[in-house]
């Protein structure tokens, strides 16, 4: 060929070739902080995936707090916050009572009653005198503290006691309430387990 | 080429980790996406387009309509609002004092001060909304405190952001919305407004032919082209069509002449309807208007 051709047989440096050699450093440093920075980023902006969560959500936690609640859960959340703040001081936020102070609604026959009428007579009116509660004798007062709640409040809070720490009765209606609230009247005495057990359930 | 098994695996290598980034990943991820269900109801949502409807998804994609316009709200926030909605025996005026009282912590100031200017020349119109806020204790708070002096409220969610205070949605739009739609059709430019809820922006069908034929006869400032191909000039029959179009003079069409839409242009309308994002989920809950 290079007879016909006397360009091509000039010499030539020669065909290049490639050879291996070692990464510079700093590209490596580079690519190590950028993996670094890139999860960071990546956890902060919810990196785990959830097909249910987008922004401006940011998790599942999140996303709850803004579900509409309506109905028994709703019914729940708003007993137990009453509760907390009226009735949880003395009866505890684990409704195990404190002795000494206040019997246990937890496992009380008086609250998971298939009625609640005598339930809900104790704070409509308050309560004096020994009472027996879950084999225990109590011997303390209790003030009409649900006497100032609305109906459908106070129906809550019995809702929330008789359905959690184990407790599983019924729920109550703000109707219950008006009508035993009607029967307790306003202003008497407190009521005394006697009283209570001679009432309807 | 002495390096040829190491150009093609790197090569490899780096096609095969965006394939599984771009394809693998999202089908692992979204690809057994079902029918979910309105929120606080027992419809499934979204439904599968019928008919026309079907059908005018591939004209929306013929004619480039995504070039124009998103099919996606975007939301950047989500807040709790309380809503009177009966003063019980209580008058507006001794409301409006009542609510002086509602906060006193000064930590909760800017609050009642919200409540004030709310307030402010309220005459009594019910519903009315009293508090926005972020925070769902001072929400739930505030109804609690309104519900002891017997005055009734509604705590409602709702959606914030740019796309909603323009009306284009109530929420933000959601994988689920875009189950049955083959190909889906985001839209990545906003020359003309988003449809992701046109169906009930405007759910006239006669609108969205008139829109569609003649843009600036329903909408002065339009910059949309119009899309006169997508219709027919017939001289009137015996009868006038049912479908003509009853468009203002200056866009009507000459005396004895009606203009009809072609098939094409029904399909289009009735897809257009079809667009709807106004149910909450899960995903994207809010409180819907009381109707």
């Amino acid at each position: 060929m290079s007879d016909e051709c006397p360009a091509c047989s000039v010499p030539s440096a020669g065909e290049p070739s490639a050879t291996r050699s070692a990464a510079p450093m700093w590209i490596i440093v580079v690519t190590l902080v950028l993996l670094f920075l890139g999860g960071i980023y990546f956890d902060r902006h919810s990196g785990w995936f959830d097909a249910k969560v987008y922004a401006p959500y940011n998790s599942t936690e999140n996303l709850g707090a803004y579900q509409p609640q309506s109905g028994a859960a709703a019914e729940l959340a708003r007993g137990k916050k009453t509760y907390e703040a009226v009735c949880g001081i003395c009866h505890g936020p684990d409704g195990l009572g404190k002795p000494g102070q206040a019997p246990p609604l937890a496992g009380s026959e008086w609250v998971v009653a298939k009625g609640v009428n005598r339930l809900a007579h104790i704070p409509l009116a308050g309560l004096a005198g020994p009472i027996q509660v879950a084999g225990k004798e109590w011997s303390l007062n209790m003030a009409a503290m649900g006497a100032a709640l609305p109906d459908d409040s106070l129906a809550a809070v019995l809702t929330y006691i008789r359905s959690s720490w184990g407790n599983l009765a019924p729920p109550v209606t703000g109707d219950d309430i008006k009508k035993i609230r009607a029967a307790v009247g306003a202003g008497g005495q407190p009521a005394t387990s006697e009283v209570l057990l001679k009432l309807p359930e | 080429m002495k390096t040829g098994v190491s150009v093609f695996i790197a090569a490899f290598v780096a096609l095969g980790a965006s394939w599984c980034g771009f394809v693998l990943a999202p089908v692992l991820q979204l690809g057994g996406a079902k029918q979910t269900v309105v929120l606080q109801s027992t419809d499934n949502w979204p439904l599968q387009r019928i008919g026309e409807a079907t059908l005018g998804l591939q004209v929306y994609r013929a004619y480039g309509c995504a070039a124009c316009h998103s099919e996606q709200v975007r939301q950047t926030g989500a807040a709790f609002e309380v809503t009177l909605t009966s003063l019980g025996v209580q008058k507006p005026s001794d409301f409006v004092d009542f609510t002086k009282s509602l906060f006193v912590l000064p930590e909760l100031a800017d609050y009642t001060n919200a409540i004030a200017t709310s307030l402010n020349g309220w005459k009594g119109g019910l519903p009315k909304t009293l508090l926005t806020c972020t925070d769902k204790d001072i929400a739930t708070e505030m109804a609690d405190r309104l519900k002891a002096v017997g005055v009734k409220s509604e705590t409602g969610i709702i959606a914030t952001g740019a796309d909603i205070a323009r009306g284009w949605g109530s929420r933000l739009s959601v994988a689920a919305d875009y189950l049955y739609d083959q190909p889906v059709q985001l839209g990545s430019l906003r020359a003309g407004p988003d449809l992701a809820n046109i169906g009930v922006r405007a759910p006239d069908a006669n609108w969205q032919l008139q829109h569609l034929y003649a843009p600036k006869s329903v909408t002065p400032t339009s910059t949309m082209p119009s899309f006169k191909f997508l219709f027919e000039v017939r001289k009137i029959g015996a009868t006038p069509s049912p479908d003509a179009l009853n468009l203002p003079k200056e866009f009507a069409a000459a005396d004895g002449y009606e203009i009809v839409p072609k098939p094409e242009a029904k399909q289009l309308a009735a897809y257009l309807l079809s667009l709807k994002a106004n149910v909450p989920l899960y995903e994207a809950p809010f409180t819907p208007a009381a109707k």
